[in-house]
């Protein structure tokens, strides 16, 4: 089986949440090494040649992110995105909860890296417990020397901030982060500036997930080619697949990239028994479905791009021969409604319009002709707005739509009169 | 941009046409120059790109997706289509989108005809709906405050009002709340919209979302006749457009490229002031005070028994007040026609104000926008010239001058934006950016001697832009024609200096003035001294005044003449910054067809004289040639504009200072019933440090005490940034007089009653 | 209606709660940043996010309290009105659909007799479905109080529900300084209606809702107009809106 444990080493075996046991298993050496022993560029460097990709869901390359920062002494900050969000990811929540020493360690390597003395981690809020257990760490790591002035006695000083979220899935978008972080609304930016121009309180900025950063501590450890030895070639190292749905033992499994589809699912304990494999959605809700025909394609960015989809934030969700397509669009679909922020008017209006529509097919009421309006619609949102939130309304409609038209057609409604509410004045 | 002449210039082609264009300038800026609309919601000149309507989407040539033209600078050799396949299916798409819950009222809306919204739709949409849902259903009539309703179904959430009560006004009241499809446009909850500019968000709204409480329902915009003029509300001089229809104005509109004066803005006052033009109180026909009572006379009695007068008085004994409220014309005639009488008492200065013109050091509205730093120097002139304190703002929040205000005070809590206040003077030279090379200084007009030490003390090799706020709108107009006891036109000297208002006033009361002419001034309520003037005008046997409405001065005249307001008149108005401004009649208003305007009543004056008037060449000729030579030679408070008034006397007290508000005032707005709600209570405001050493708390009511003068209920304020010392007034109240208390009052506080129980009865069930 | 709260109840709370609002505050370049901590901390004290709060975060922070009260509205974690005691929040995101959330929801609803967005009227219970929580391999899941509790069976439901009635619930129950009203959604207020679904009355307290539609749809086109001013001068709107226990704390 290739499942392997690199950021998830320990969970499950040892408190990791307790500085003492993560320093025993050697926590918190790269940070100091590299204080000691790494110029800021060295960790970069590091970073840019072990090929890592950035894990909340768009893979750009992380080390190239770094390089838009402006090459001076202007402050600047490292901001951890840990506002997990996407529907089916759920790896971060756990790295939090169950490795904050790891997460820390990650964010102070990033800040290092990109010479900022200052980062944050925007915790989602409903991580709670999340967000108190890395609390406890940062405060057990200020205690330690390793937050703070001084850093080590090398002059670099570096403070870290913890911000909640509050509810919105939105603000997993770098810049709606920055916003809600500054105290406003979670509304993404006009871009550009980008935000390693113009980020945080107008600064360069960069926003780096939380298992992004996380493994920078294995590749300073191990180096950059241990971790670009495995993978694929432009899909290099590790990755948590956040694997959910219809397969007997879900879970977060760390494995290399280009693990394929099938492998997965079995690394998972496999379909339960008598069903039958419908479809499987790759990356979080934004993403299209692959199919039966895709079980041997290699789990890496470029293979699921290649069939139509996504790797995006790592979330694996199998759904049987039991799902409900059409209830599943709709759920997705008044997911990206409910969560658009309203700024632009072709993902707040058309998110709501399919979103309606849905809702008629899953009570029985489509109408004939909604059938293509969902296609066309669904399109023409797409590539309209000032942030990707309302292109991801149309590649799992889409893709379930293509496949399971007959699931579809037999929600549409004969007598097309009684389909519609009459009334929609408040009583 | 005037400072973009050093800027590298980029060609792009935008549907074949080559534009030339300033290196960063935006597609949609570019397309204007060849006269190709791209579409826009949310975008607005002033306010720049927001991203978030999508309705500008262009084709550019190397670019996989469409663009939005509102964020996209032009760069050398860019292509771009805005009328391609591409692009036009792309602005279908989002017009159609646009459609889904918005309602099609458009006959019962406001904006229909004129609305964005509609025109895009025809231009560029799709002719049927797939739209088979019921639309969303929202509050249709939401009371936003005083002036703004808000239709949340008709909303396409551009965010333009919200961005312009950010960005250009700073007030930050009207904002989003909720989120995606429910987002909507609020208040605070429990908060009324209500600043001095709400009325610019019902022009900036591109649909029938946000519309005025005086216009709604009143009329299609195709069936209103439409004048450009001036506003002569206070001494910006905005130009504006006013539409009538039916004899009445129906409202007033911005003017989208009056960069040099308005910014394109309008203030509250001078958008919804417009009421009293139809108002049933307007004098209608000459009034004569016969035992007491006034009976309605004709015109040719009228100027008959006035011109008696004149004749029958020694020409000492003769005064005229006024001008500021007049055009240039009437002002110029007004003196001409006196000064031919032989009458030498002559002053445009009814109020507190006793300069009108900065002199050699005046500066341009724009030039505030290019200044390091801003000194604020007596009353701040956000209440007194609103739209030039949108300009302040600007200055300061986005081209980063400081803001310093000397004792300053206003009558809103400390503004959006930043500023420094301090005490005197010198330390207000003190707190000058040390990299300042351009100062902006804002006086009020008001304290001689505080004005002529603020311009002393600025220091050698700064350059200066002087500006005086003032409290008329054509002061600076009526200044530079010669309504002065010691200037002609053009700021001639006059070979024998004849008496100002304060001489005029102290004659009056010993009995020496026999004859009193005011035109378009009210100084019974605005003279700082209210008794003295209240004692002067009872003590001259004739007076004469011009007005719209029976003001405090109008009922103790012994002649009354109905006059024409300013959109009624044509003529040239002079603004703060000595810009000549066009007035032009609006169309075919109604109400007043028997007034005169002072034009014509200083004309049939001298005839009943036999004066000789200028022919109206030779008047036009005067005004322009003696507004052109407007002295260079003076500066603030320079001492041929008077001695100061007394400084405030030592006894133990607090000075009374008096605050403009731009919704007080005795003459229109008094009689403009849609504004009445407006009107701010009487109020006496009073610093922290007063109030704690007085015991008083916000929301008490007090009497304010000066000698055997009495003012009652007298709403507390306490405000950070009242001086210490101080009691600050609301000027211009026509119940509660300022100036009730006399000159330069001092006052004790008397008769506090609490907050609580005072709430308990008559402000039970306010914002409950 | 829950009316805000009298003035003076929340300013006890906030002198309480100033010097922690400082130190967040002091966390942050932009004290703006601190808004959504600040809102958090109280909301954690009262329960909800009171009139009293937004304006105090508001004079805290140097906004107004429409930009803290639109902040505020933009997130879903933040309760513009009062809720029960425990908020139960129940995941309907895709991975706990296709495992039987649909039932979860539908027994939740039956046994607490309300509906998405709703309080029971002992004022115990606020019930909402909410986005994916995050924690997908364990379906269904849910949070109460934000705590999670995954992989839901109707016996867990009867449990957790008998143990929270009898006070013996191991979450921490919500602070509750005033009753709830029977839902904490604005929206579900009538302000918005959407696609025809039914959004109940009209909350006329709410002067953003004044004017609106009549019962039968027919937009009464002047109603604002006619209508007695609701607002006079500054003076008297700023008098029946400032809070002087506030203000004091804040000027001292």
């Amino acid at each position: 089986m290739p499942i392997v444990q690199v950021l998830t080493a320990g969970i499950g075996e040892a408190d990791l949440r307790d500085i003492a046991v993560y320093r025993q298993r050697g926590g918190y050496k790269q940070f100091e090494r590299a204080l000691r022993e790494l110029k800021p560029a060295d960790v970069a460097q590091l970073c840019d040649a072990s090929g890592l990709r950035g894990r909340g869901g768009a893979g750009f390359p992380t080390g190239k992110k770094w390089s838009f920062l402006p090459k001076n002494d202007s402050p600047r900050y490292l901001v951890c995105n840990c506002d997990e969000a996407e529907p089916g990811t759920f790896k971060d929540h756990m790295l939090l909860e169950e490795t904050p020493h790891l997460v820390l360690e990650g964010m102070l390597l990033g800040a290092y890296g990109i010479g900022s003395h200052h980062a944050f981690i925007y915790i989602r809020g409903e991580f709670k417990r999340g967000y108190q257990i890395f609390m406890d760490a940062l405060n057990q790591a200020r205690q330690a020397g390793l937050v703070g002035k001084n850093l080590f006695g090398t002059g670099f000083d570096l403070e870290v901030t913890v911000h909640r979220g509050a509810g919105a899935y939105i603000c997993g978008e770098e810049t709606a982060l920055l916003n809600s972080l500054e105290g406003k609304r979670g509304e993404p930016r006009l871009k550009p500036p980008f935000p390693a121009v113009a980020g945080l309180y107008g600064m360069p900025t960069v926003v780096n997930n939380v298992e992004t950063l996380a493994y920078l501590v294995p590749i300073l450890e191990k180096g950059a080619e241990w971790f670009a030895s495995v993978g694929t070639e432009r899909s290099k190292g590790y990755k948590i697949v956040s694997v959910s749905g219809h397969v007997q033992k879900p879970g977060n499994y760390e494995m290399a990239l280009g693990t394929t589809v099938r492998e997965i699912i079995e690394i998972a304990g496999g379909l339960r028994a008598g069903r039958k494999l419908m479809a499987v959605q790759p990356g979080g809700g934004s993403s299209a479905c692959l199919f039966e025909e895709h079980l041997d394609l290699p789990y890496d960015y470029e293979s699921v791009a290649k069939a139509g989809s996504m790797l995006g934030s790592g979330a694996f969700l199998v759904m049987d021969d039991t799902t409900d397509f059409v209830k599943a669009a709709y759920n997705l679909v008044r997911f990206f409604a409910h969560e658009s922020c309203g700024q632009c008017t072709p993902c707040r209006e058309g998110g709501h319009w399919l979103e309606t529509v849905l809702e008629r097919f899953v009570h029985g009421n489509g109408l004939r002709d909604d059938l293509d309006m969902l296609h066309k619609v669904s399109h023409q949102i797409t590539g309209l707005n000032l942030c990707a939130l309302g292109d991801s309304i149309e590649p799992f409609l889409a893709s379930v739509l293509d496949r399971f038209p007959e699931q579809f057609q037999a929600r549409v409604v004969r007598a097309p009169q009684d389909a519609l509410a009459k009334d929609t004045v408040p009583a | 941009m005037p400072e973009n002449s050093t800027v590298e210039q980029v060609t792009v082609t935008i549907d074949g046409v080559h534009v030339r264009v300033p290196k960063g300038t935006l597609l949609v800026e570019a397309a204007k120059q060849i006269q190709r609309e791209i579409p826009v919601y949310c975008y607005h000149p002033k306010m720049g790109p927001a991203g978030l309507c999508r309705i500008c989407l262009v084709e550019i040539e190397g670019m996989p997706k469409l663009q939005i033209a509102c964020n996209t600078p032009a760069t050398d050799g860019m292509i771009v289509h805005t009328e391609s396949g591409k692009a036009a299916e792309g602005r279908r798409a989002v017009l159609e989108l646009y459609l889904v819950n918005h309602p099609l009222d458009c006959p019962i809306c406001d904006k229909g005809g004129e609305c964005d919204l509609q025109d895009y739709a025809m231009a560029y949409g799709q002719g049927a709906s797939r739209v088979a849902d019921p639309k969303a259903s929202k509050p249709k009539a939401v009371d936003l405050g005083p002036t703004i309703v808000l239709d949340e179904e008709r909303c396409v959430v551009c965010q333009r009002c919200v961005r312009f009560d950010d960005i250009i006004t700073g007030d930050r009241q009207l904002v989003l709340k909720d989120r995606g499809v429910r987002d909507i446009i609020a208040t605070a909850t429990g908060d009324p919209y209500h600043h001095n500019f709400t009325g610019n968000v019902t022009e900036l709204c591109p649909v029938g979302a946000l519309t005025s409480k005086t216009y709604r329902f009143k009329s299609r915009p195709w069936d209103l006749k439409r004048v450009q003029t001036s506003c002569t509300q206070c001494a910006v001089g905005c130009q504006q457009f006013v539409d009538t229809r039916v004899g009445a104005v129906q409202r007033t509109m911005s003017l989208e490229h009056d960069d040099a004066i308005s910014d394109s803005w309008l203030c509250d006052r001078g958008r919804y002031n417009v009421g009293f033009y139809k108002d049933e109180r307007r004098i209608v026909q000459p009034l004569y005070k016969q035992d007491g009572e006034f009976v309605q006379i004709g015109w040719d009695d009228a100027f008959a028994l006035w011109a008696k007068a004149i004749r029958e008085a020694q020409p000492g004994s003769v005064g005229a007040i006024g001008g500021g409220r007049l055009t240039n014309e009437e002002a110029y005639l007004l003196q001409d026609v006196f000064r031919k009488a032989g009458v030498r008492n002559l002053d445009w200065r009814a109020g507190r104000q006793r300069q009108a013109s900065p002199g050699k050091n005046g500066g341009s509205l724009l030039a505030l926008e290019q200044v390091d730093a801003i000194v604020e120097i007596g009353e701040s002139p956000a209440e007194r010239a609103p739209v030039m304190d949108l300009r302040i703002r600007k200055a300061v929040s986005r081209r980063g001058a400081k803001l310093i205000r000397v004792n300053s005070y206003e009558s809103k809590p400390p503004s959006a934006i930043a500023c420094t206040d301090v005490a005197t003077i010198d330390d207000a030279i003190a707190a000058l950016p040390p990299h300042a090379k351009r100062v902006a200084l804002v006086w009020d007009g008001v304290d001689l001697a505080l004005g002529k030490r603020a311009l002393d003390a600025i220091p050698v090799g700064l350059e200066t832009f002087a500006y005086i706020t003032g409290e008329q709108g054509n002061a600076r107009g009526a200044e530079a024609m010669g309504v002065h006891p010691a200037f002609g036109p053009g700021y001639a000297s006059v070979p024998e200096c004849g008496r100002d208002i304060d001489g005029m006033i102290a004659d009056a009361r010993s009995g020496k003035m026999r004859v009193l002419s005011i035109f378009g001034a009210n100084p019974a309520l605005h003279y700082p001294d209210g008794p003295a003037i209240a004692e002067a005008l009872e003590k001259t046997p004739f007076v004469v005044v011009s007005e719209l409405f029976m003001t405090q001065t109008a009922k103790a005249a012994t002649l009354v003449l109905p006059a024409k307001g300013a959109y009624e008149k044509d003529g040239t108005t002079t603004n703060l910054a000595g810009d000549v401004l066009p007035v032009n009649a609006a169309s075919g208003l109604e109400g007043a067809e028997n007034a005169l305007s002072d034009l014509e009543m200083l004309i049939g004056l001298a005839q009943a004289l036999g004066v000789a008037l200028p022919s109206s060449d030779e008047l036009e000729a005067a005004v322009i040639g003696h507004l052109a030579r407007a002295a260079e030679s003076f500066a603030f408070g320079d001492a041929a504009f008077g001695t100061p008034r007394a400084p405030a006397s030592d006894e133990p007290g607090l000075r009374v200072l008096v605050q403009s508000s731009i919704f007080a005032g005795g003459g229109t707005i008094a009689h403009d019933d849609r504004l009445a709600e407006l009107e701010p209570l009487p109020e006496a405001a009073i610093s922290v440090g007063d109030a704690k050493a007085l015991g008083v708390e916000m929301g008490d009511y007090v009497d304010l005490h000066s000698g055997d003068r009495v003012m009652h209920d007298l709403l507390v304020e306490v405000r950070a940034n009242v001086p210490r010392g101080t009691v600050v007034l609301i000027g211009g109240l026509p119940d509660d007089p300022a100036n009730a208390l006399g000159a330069d009052a001092v006052a004790t506080i008397t008769n506090v009653r609490n907050a609580l129980a005072a709430a308990s009865g008559d402000l039970a069930g306010v914002g409950a | 209606m829950n009316a805000p709260n009298p003035p003076g109840e929340f300013a006890d709370l906030y002198a309480q709660l100033r010097p922690q609002c400082d130190a967040i505050v002091a966390q942050y370049e932009d004290p703006r940043s601190a808004l959504l901590p600040i809102v958090h901390l109280f909301q954690e004290h009262e329960g909800y996010v009171s009139h009293g709060a937004t304006r105090a975060a508001a004079e805290l922070l140097d906004l107004t309290p429409a930009v803290v009260e639109s902040t505020v509205s933009f997130y879903t974690l933040f309760f513009r009105k009062p809720v029960g005691k425990y908020v139960l929040q129940v995941c309907r995101g895709l991975a706990c659909t296709i495992d039987g959330a649909d039932d979860i929801m539908a027994y939740f609803r039956e046994k607490l007799g309300i509906g998405h967005l709703q309080t029971t009227g002992d004022g115990l219970f606020s019930y909402e479905e909410v986005e994916c929580l995050a924690a997908c391999d364990k379906p269904t899941c849910m949070q109460v109080n934000l705590e999670f509790v995954y992989s839901l069976t109707p016996q867990m439901i009867d449990e957790m529900i008998e143990a929270m009635r009898a006070g013996t619930y191991a979450v921490a129950p919500m602070a509750q300084t005033v009753q709830p009203g029977p839902t904490w959604s604005v929206g579900q207020d009538g302000q918005v209606s959407l696609g025809g679904k039914s959004s109940g009355g009209q909350d006329v307290s709410n002067p953003n809702n004044a004017g609106g539609l009549d019962k039968s749809g027919i937009i009464m086109l002047d109603r604002l107009i006619l209508q007695e001013p609701r607002f006079r001068g500054r003076t008297r709107e700023r008098l029946a809106n400032a809070d002087p226990d506030i203000r004091q704390v804040i000027e001292e």
